[in-house]
């Protein structure tokens, strides 16, 4: 492993020009055109606040709902994570290898994948509809299975779910057996032990999986497109259709550093949030 | 008696997480096999007709190719470019190189969609025409993270006096390099470049915004889902599963991946 500055920098050279060159140069010129106007088609550089207004007139509604649905998103796909995670590190035994083998290999498994099997599942043709016909349960397809905020939810938290699971089971490793087996002598209950030994240990792998799945979530396009119809536009559905459709690359911009605003607010809330809640007292 | 109720509520529990997690793709393999032209039940009977459908296309040979290039060119770059980054890192005190890590990952912090239309911004007000080319170092600077990550978690653990041996043997730092350090990070290199190239083969929002007009295999997905009902993307859907899912069992196997 190297020592010496020079062959540091050296080595770690290469990954910081691509870093440098194919991400912080065109975010940044990204950034700033959130600040220019378009007049007849052209880009035209300046510094007009106009597009950030309209974020906050035009766009409020999107960015409440991006907001409240990423929250909602973000908290049920870590909870349940949490869940799960803790299943397989302290419950499961010999099964908790098995559990975390499922995770990882629906981590990188499709991502348009994914939202098009909820598709196939919730569609007014799909395996659940076709499933309570065949029960009996109801006469005819649901249609409205498909097409609203619950199918965005439920098709984001299945894709997220795994990229939570992990830092949070990462996080659970670090706690020995033998702080628990401590804990259950001194008396505590199973609920005692995760609110004072489990919970604050893993503050930072919460905090993680929160952060992902909240990020992912709020910035995503492509499932509100396909899983949820006409009334569930998020902002990422305007960042696309500003810059595409309407040619305003300014104000997409504009709506972008708006989401990116929102997830770095969140975290910030969050984790003094929690800092607080789990402090141990 | 508590003790067996939650006995049984996190069985339950685990059962229909797995469940959840497994099944939405299960349906989608089952279905690319299935007669039905309508992804439901019940399947009547077995067929290759979406596989050999699919095949046919010629948009599907040259995803393919397109697929097949971009995984192996950004595992190619990323895995030696991100390998330099973990070894320069784990150099540097621990409480530096959290920082320098979590800074390079920042573009997973970033929505896709804000890094392709960055990326698709920058190219074309330097007038740059795109293709593969312009699509390849997208891809990198987001898969060199999870690469250089996955190292250097393994070289922070990494027994250090076996190099010094090698070196107060006499061996120069190339030669302690290549026969004490790569024999012990190789299976973590393998996996590194395995999961390097499942995530550039399942990329979907930056290559499109990038390659103009060009086809990967997520792509042709995109555009076949637009273009209504065509069972064949199941069979296309099935094929990436098991291009990533594949990798990312061989990964885990080269890596002995435990949480």
């Amino acid at each position: 492993m190297p020592q010496r500055p020079f062959v540091l920098v050296l080595f770690a050279l290469p990954a910081t020009l691509i870093f440098l060159l194919f991400f912080v140069g065109p975010f940044a010129y990204f950034a700033v055109m959130s600040f220019w106007s378009v007049s007849a088609y052209r880009l035209t550089p300046g510094f007009d606040l106009e597009n950030y207004i309209d974020v906050f007139t035009e766009y409020a509604y999107p960015l409440g709902f991006t907001f409240a649905i990423a929250l909602a998103i973000a908290t049920v796909t870590t909870t349940l994570a949490f869940a799960f995670a803790y299943l397989a590190r302290f419950r499961a035994g010999r099964w908790g290898p098995i559990l975390l083998f499922v995770t990882l290999i629906t981590m990188f498994g499709g991502y348009l994948v994914k939202i098009y099997a909820w598709r196939t599942i919730l569609g007014s043709t799909g395996i659940l509809n076709a499933g309570l016909l065949g029960l009996g349960l109801i006469d005819e397809p649901l249609p409205w299975l498909l097409y609203n905020p619950g199918a965005v939810v439920v098709t984001l938290v299945h894709f997220l779910l795994p990229f939570a699971v992990l830092p949070i089971y990462g996080s659970l490793r670090g706690i020995g057996d033998a702080q628990l087996a401590a804990a259950r002598d001194l008396g505590a209950g199973p609920s005692r032990s995760l609110v004072d030994i489990v919970l604050p240990q893993c503050e930072l792998g919460i905090v993680v999986a929160f952060m992902l799945t909240f990020f992912i979530a709020a910035g995503d396009y492509i499932t509100p497109r396909l899983v949820g119809g006409p009334s569930t536009a998020m902002i990422g559905n305007f960042v696309e259709s500003q810059f595409i459709t309407a040619l305003n690359a300014p104000q997409s911009s504009a709506l972008a550093v708006a989401i990116l605003a929102v997830c770095a607010g969140t975290i910030f809330v969050l984790r003094t949030g929690m800092r607080k809640a789990l402090a141990v007292r | 008696m508590t003790g067996r109720v939650s006995r049984i509520a996190w069985i339950l529990f685990g059962t229909g997480t797995v469940l959840f997690m497994l099944l939405p793709m299960v349906l989608l393999v089952l279905f690319s096999f299935g007669g039905n032209e309508l992804a439901s039940f019940p399947l009547r009977g077995l067929t290759f007709d979406w596989y050999t459908a699919l095949f046919a296309k010629s948009d599907f040979r040259v995803a393919l190719e397109n697929s097949t290039y971009l995984s192996v060119a950004v595992g190619a770059t990323s895995v030696p470019v991100g390998m330099l980054a973990a070894f320069a890192f784990a150099g540097l005190k621990r409480r530096r190189a959290g920082p320098a890590i979590a800074a390079m990952a920042a573009p997973l912090m970033m929505p896709p969609l804000v890094l392709a239309l960055a990326l698709f911004s920058a190219y074309s007000a330097l007038d740059i025409s795109l293709g593969l080319s312009t699509v390849l170092p997208g891809q990198v600077v987001f898969i060199q993270p999870f690469v250089i990550l996955v190292i250097y978690a393994r070289m922070a653990d990494f027994d250090r006096t076996l190099l010094d041996s090698a070196r107060d043997l006499g061996a120069s730092p190339f030669r302690a390099f290549v026969t004490v350090t790569l024999p012990i990070i190789s299976p973590t290199v393998i996996g590194a470049a395995l999961i390097a190239m499942a995530l550039s083969l399942d990329e979907f929002i930056i290559t499109y915004y990038t390659i103009g007009g060009g086809l990967t295999l997520p792509t042709l997905v995109w555009g076949l889902l637009r273009r209504s009902l065509d069972p064949s993307v199941n069979a296309l859907a099935t094929l990436i599963l098991i291009g990533t899912v594949g990798a990312t069992i061989l990964a885990i196997r080269a890596t002995r991946y435990r949480g």
